[in-house]
């Protein structure tokens, strides 16, 4: 494995010690603005406990906080400076960082190699200034860091039009900065916790690679995904993620699947997207999970972040809505799954303990009339049986005389201590999702259809046999 | 093996050329030990002659020419060769297709080889991406790599399961697998190839840009594999 020296350069990036906002400002909206605010109010929670020290040249003060008229002036302790000032400025200020020792250096501007020759001589500057000094760099054109847990949050979007998602064990890496930040607001929404975002625009230093790398080593994440456009670095990449996957899933959504997606790709971040065959061929070889689109992307990290892997790739299925088990059924054929065999201890012990007009079998139907201890009896029975190795349970909360509280107790508490993934589904309206979110909050992943929650253990079937494919050598 | 088949790469570049001929890119596969058939490149009328009579007729006739990268289309390509006087009237048609073909081709000369006996067909292919270097390419031959597209690719350099992996991927598998009663073909033959190949291109890769080996043909196993046609791009 590699050396932790990448952890001791990229840490000051999550866990500053004290952040210098160069380009801050006072005028509401600017991108200086927003960047200050976040600290700020992050400080003010008692989230970021570093130092914050604005810098601008024409400023005394904002909002109670010295402002330093420039990077020579800052104090010692500083050791990560995000800039937001226009390009042709960066040069000259990355020189004064190299000056002061600081080592963590965030480009948001934008204005560089994705505009052509003149922001590639500035990128290269740059670039040269960083390595000679041992400096990292994210970014330019980016929206940079975001880590509820320390509080750090560069993304220059205003909390009053974009959510923070809250903390969880999730990386997720893009280019796009748009997409970065459309992406934390639907997770929020969605109640997916982010543990680390890094949006690195046009990558001219740290690169997914370096991302991989300390992902390895940080325990607070569980599962990693990105964004990608493009790969500069293949071979980095490739030994990076074969290094990642050992130890933990990676996920990644490719755009540019088609020629005309992979033209608009060249375009954007200045970045060469290859062709999709290769990056096809580079995933399968490093075990990473290609996602569909950003849906299957989450589901599949959700499940990765919340269960255990499973042993094989038999699936069982309890529903107490026959057509939803019929639809489960369907997506375990289509994602190259199988039904679990019940045993025969599980058939007997469901028929002693269900009503007749239950079915025992695979799918198990607790049908419409059920209660919350005939569940039990199911869940019990799945867990036990050592024929099944992932467990769908599919609740449809509107039938009657199922108590809402207690079967989210009973799921809440097997996913606990089962050592099997188990899924839920849970289809409906505004009380179903009103009580899929506690659920959620359990510790239990629940998908809106049987066949993203099918697909959501698939993506855990398929690592998990990377991983035996690993050991068998 | 590196030493052999760079000598045959940097004589082909002083000529000022970036693609082999056929039996030049089999000069460099034999310089690791891929399955080849016993060919000869004769260079008169006589020799293939001797040649012929070596390898034992019939035989296969092709006319090798930098200019002449299409050979069936230049119809310098012979099939079944059954004797000496076949072949002496068969020399004579082949060059002249040639000059008609391209009135400036340079002959290098015209390959005797064996009639292989007919083997299910694949296809192993090399290509550099320019983000992630040499790719290696597997699929089915003839129409199921024209038409059906069925191929999966590798990044280079490729392990042994990667190769097994890639095997079994492709939708034509159970055609290699032995499909109603045909016995399996040689998995290990075209895996132990695969491998090499794999090493051939990652000690090459600043020469080679692109490798068709098309066809391969596969026995049943426990009988190998020949490559009956091979191509080389040079960078």
């Amino acid at each position: 494995m590699k050396s932790p020296k990448i952890i001791e350069e990229l840490k000051p990036f999550f866990e500053p010690n004290a952040v210098a906002i160069i380009g801050a400002t006072d005028k509401k909206g600017k991108v200086g603005n927003v960047i200050f605010e976040n600290f700020k109010k992050n400080k003010e929670q008692g989230v970021f406990k570093g130092n914050i020290y604005p810098v601008n040249p024409k400023l005394d003060e904002i909002e109670g906080y010295k402002v330093y008229k420039s990077v020579k002036d800052l104090p010692e302790d500083t050791d990560l400076a995000v800039i937001s000032i226009p390009a042709p400025f960066v040069p000259q200020t990355m020189k004064e960082i190299a000056e002061k020792g600081i080592k963590s250096v965030i480009i948001i501007t934008g204005g560089f190699g994705e505009l052509g020759e003149e922001g590639k001589k500035m990128e290269e500057e740059i670039l040269q200034i960083a390595r000679e000094n041992g400096i990292r760099v994210i970014g330019p054109n980016c929206v940079g860091v975001y880590v509820p847990d320390t509080g750090v949050d560069t993304v220059f979007l205003p909390e009053q039009k974009m959510d923070r998602p809250k903390n969880g064990s999730i990386a997720f890496v893009s280019q796009s900065g748009a997409f970065a930040a459309a992406m934390l607001d639907w997770a929020a929404l969605a109640g997916i916790g982010i543990g680390k975002m890094v949006s690195y625009g046009n990558k001219l230093d740290v690169d997914d690679a370096d991302l991989m790398d300390y992902f390895i080593h940080d325990e607070s994440i569980k599962v990693v995904t990105f964004y990608i456009e493009g790969v500069k670095e293949g071979r980095k990449f490739i030994e990076a993620a074969k290094r990642i996957t050992k130890v933990k899933p990676v996920i990644a959504l490719k755009s540019g699947r088609t020629e005309y997606g992979a033209k608009a790709a060249s375009s954007h971040t200045g970045s060469l997207a290859g062709a999709d065959t290769i990056y096809d061929a580079v995933f399968k070889q490093t075990g990473i999970l290609r996602a569909e689109d950003f849906e299957h992307m989450f589901d599949v990290a959700k499940a990765f972040a919340k269960c255990k892997l499973p042993n094989g790739d038999r699936i069982g299925i309890i529903t107490d809505g026959g057509g939803a088990g019929v639809m489960a059924s369907d997506a375990v054929a289509k994602f190259g799954l199988k039904m679990a065999e019940l045993s025969e201890e599980t058939i007997k012990y469901l028929k002693e303990h269900f009503p007749p007009h239950a079915v025992a079998g695979n799918p198990t139907d607790v049908v419409g009339d059920t209660d919350a201890q005939r569940y039990k009896y199911a869940i019990e029975a799945f867990v036990n049986d050592p024929n099944v190795d992932a467990i769908v349970i599919i609740v449809l909360f509107q039938v009657p005389l199922l108590n809402e509280e207690k079967i989210i107790e009973i799921l809440a508490d097997y996913a606990k201590k089962s050592e099997k993934p188990i899924v839920a589904v849970a289809m409906g309206g505004k009380k179903t999702e009103y009580y899929a979110k506690i659920l959620e909050d359990k510790g239990v992943p629940v998908y809106p259809t049987p066949e993203r929650g099918v697909r959501a253990i698939a993506g855990l079937v398929q690592y998990a046999k990377y991983l035996e494919k690993l050991n068998e050598e | 093996m590196k030493e052999e088949a760079l000598k045959v790469i940097k004589e082909v570049l002083a000529q000022g050329r970036k693609s082999l001929v056929e039996y030049e890119a089999k000069q460099v596969l034999k310089a690791y030990g891929l399955p080849l058939p016993e060919e000869k490149l004769a260079k008169t009328v006589d020799e293939a002659i001797k040649y012929a009579n070596e390898i034992g007729y019939p035989v296969v006739m092709k006319l090798m020419s930098p200019q002449i990268l299409h050979k069936s289309d230049a119809k310098v390509v012979m099939l079944k060769i059954k004797n000496d006087e076949e072949l002496k009237q068969k020399w004579e048609e082949i060059h002249e297709n040639a000059r008609k073909y391209r009135p400036d081709a340079e002959i290098l000369g015209v390959l005797i080889a064996p009639m292989l006996k007919l083997g299910r067909e694949i296809i192993i292919g090399v290509t550099e991406d320019p983000q992630f270097g040499h790719a290696i390419m597997f699929g089915l031959g003839g129409i199921f790599v024209e038409i059906l597209k069925d191929v999966t690719f590798r990044i280079i350099p490729i392990e042994e399961k990667d190769a097994w992996t890639m095997i079994k991927s492709i939708n034509g598998y159970p055609i290699l697998a032995g499909a109603r009663g045909e016995p399996p073909a040689d998995m290990k033959a075209i895996v132990d190839m695969m491998l090499k190949v794999s090493q051939l291109v990652d000690d090459l890769k600043d020469y080679i840009k692109e490798m068709d080996l098309n066809p391969i043909f596969v026995y049943p196993e426990g009988e190998g594999v020949v490559i009956v046609d091979a191509r080389i791009i040079l960078k």
